[in-house]
């Protein structure tokens, strides 16, 4: 494990915000981590990276406490905490020099990162004249700085627009199909759901669930597929035969059927040689449901 | 160490603050020279008539010398605000703008980022006395002129003017150091709050609140007046004392560093255990 939390705990006056939060992110997942606002999504990150002291409990980063090592724990972790803020009256890069400077960075990655994040061009100038979506970029940029091998990213795309929010997502794609290991919070399930291997839900700081997006669906029965046929009864008693089906039943003239991605093509194939006729094969399971089965419905996440 | 100097030096010179004081003294101190030069026969005749019947007085005593211990007399409030406006700034301002989500999260140690903003505050104060230095001696000389330095205030001391030089540099040498402690009770408040507004105010609070009190004759605010850090503030003035009181000097250097250590103690303490909310 990259990253681990074990019985992490804060609170603030009387309300517990994190509550016994166990965690476990393998190495190279892309890690999502859902819950509603007020959750203790932003206090478990912050705990994470030494921004703020559990009251009980211990993060490990690489086998390194964050507690008991303070600072050095993080030194293969970048990490961008909601709004990316700067000193607004310098530039880009004298920004990105000046953190390379704090903890000894090679000079040489702060145009290397500026280009990599798309600001290779606006470097010299000045983040107030940063949209908010380059000012994120420039965010991103600093977490990459020291050639992190773990990305924490708080909510990285709050306050951006559409256009701002797919240049990060892209970015953040690029960055997971590299294999750095990123634990990213997020208000966007599906965007959550596109890029990320594993997910956590959390509700009034504890843990409701967490493994693998794939595993967590299936186990929850939620791993749906809709296929459009033109024998449904016959579909529907073919399928239900198969072990590799979870569930099949029919609505309308549609099949809903409870299969894993991996038996999609099998199904299909079945269906075809037993004469049956298929139209449409649509996946329709998204973490939305398994969010909402999780967390209920009255939940903002 | 260094390279977090350098950056926290870039970060004051990024700040239009940082320069509030030095367009305030050279506002106010070329005023000063300007009354000077028109006024000096009337501030002569005052220090010959208060040396009369002891001197004959022959050519004008009034020089730049002179004129920047006047200055220096003056100066003691005003000096203090204008370091508290970068002072007030240096950790509160990054907490308020959101800069420590980022650089808090790197591995640099808290207690090492503290030190050097600390550092960099001890330097953009030096900074504003030599500046000061600058205008009260070095455009003075050029405007009134040297010559002896006689002062009357603790007796009457006539240096010749090398001495001149060598009192004045250790003077504005002590006056930097009362100044950094002025620095570090700002830097303390500033270590407590979120924003930049409430360690000005304390510290000046702090500062004038001790002056009133020192200036009570009342035999209760007498006793705790050893206790105020304000009275070893008249340290710059020993020396212009002869002989040089070193080891006053010493005993009031010695104090008012416990102070300054007592007041980053305290902003260590809390800043390495500050949960960053913003």
């Amino acid at each position: 494990m990259i990253l681990e939390t074990n019985q992490l705990t804060k609170s603030f006056g009387l309300r517990k915000a994190v509550d016994n939060l166990n965690l476990e992110i393998p190495e190279g997942a892309v890690y999502g981590f859902l819950g509603p606002n007020g959750s203790g999504k932003s206090t478990t990150i912050r705990m994470m990276t030494a921004l703020i002291t559990p009251d009980e409990g211990e993060v490990i980063i690489q086998g390194k406490s964050v507690q008991a090592n303070g600072n050095t724990a993080l030194t293969d972790v970048g990490a961008l905490i909601e709004r990316a803020d700067f000193h607004k009256h310098l530039s880009g890069e004298t920004n990105l020099k000046m953190l390379a400077r704090m903890d000894g960075t090679d000079m040489s990655r702060v145009q290397m990162v500026l280009d990599r994040t798309g600001l290779g061009a606006r470097g010299n100038d000045k983040v107030k004249t940063y949209s908010q979506g380059m000012r994120q970029r420039l965010g991103i940029a600093q977490a990459l700085l020291s050639n992190p091998k773990l990305l924490i990213l708080d909510e990285p795309t709050n306050g951006l627009d559409p256009q701002g929010m797919k240049e990060v997502r892209d970015l953040i794609q690029e960055l997971a199909s590299e294999g750095i290991t990123i634990f990213i919070s997020s208000h966007l399930l599906d965007e959550v759901q596109k890029i990320c291997s594993h997910v956590a839900m959390i509700s009034l700081g504890s843990l409701i669930t967490a493994g693998k997006i794939e595993d967590l669906l299936r186990d929850s029965d939620l791993l749906l597929t809709e296929v459009h046929v033109n024998k449904v009864e016959e579909a529907v008693k073919l399928l239900s035969d198969q072990s590799w089906i979870h569930r099949c039943e029919a609505e309308d003239s549609v099949l809903r059927v409870g299969v894993g991605q991996e038996h999609i093509t099998e199904m299909v194939q079945l269906l075809v040689k037993n004469n049956i006729q298929v139209s449409a094969v649509i996946p329709k399971t998204s973490l939305e449901d398994l969010y909402l089965s999780k967390l209920g419905t009255e939940s903002q996440i | 160490m260094l390279g977090l100097i350098h950056n926290e030096l870039l970060v004051i010179i990024g700040r239009w603050r940082s320069y509030i004081g030095f367009i305030g003294i050279s506002i106010l101190m070329p005023l000063i020279l300007w009354g000077f030069v028109h006024g000096s026969n009337e501030l002569h005749q005052d220090y010959v008539r208060e040396l009369g019947g002891t001197f004959v007085v022959v050519g004008n005593i009034f020089n730049a010398f002179l004129a920047t211990y006047i200055i220096m007399n003056t100066l003691w409030i005003h000096i203090p605000f204008l370091i508290t406006l970068a002072a007030g700034d240096s950790v509160a301002a990054d907490g308020s703008n959101g800069i420590f989500r980022i650089t808090l999260t790197r591995s640099v140690s808290r207690l090492k980022i503290l030190i050097s903003k600390l550092l960099a505050t001890y330097i953009y104060t030096a900074a504003l006395l030599i500046f000061c230095a600058f205008w009260s001696l070095g455009v003075g000389s050029l405007v009134l002129g040297t010559g002896d330095l006689i002062t009357i205030d603790n007796g009457i001391l006539i240096l010749d003017e090398s001495q001149a030089w060598i009192r004045m540099a250790l003077s504005f040498a002590l006056a930097i150091l009362v100044m950094c402690t002025v620095a570090t009770l700002c830097f303390m408040f500033s270590a407590l709050v979120n924003n930049a507004v409430g360690p000005i105010i304390g510290t000046m609070f702090l500062i004038i609140i001790s002056y009133m009190i020192m200036g009570i004759p009342l035999e209760f605010f007498e006793k705790i007046e050893p206790y105020l850090f304000v009275k070893y503030f008249n340290v710059w003035w020993d020396a212009f004392k002869d002989p040089i009181p070193w080891g006053e000097i010493g005993k009031k250097l010695g104090i008012l560093s416990l102070y300054s250590a007592g007041f980053f103690g305290i902003a260590v303490k809390v800043f390495l255990a500050k949960d960053i909310k913003t």
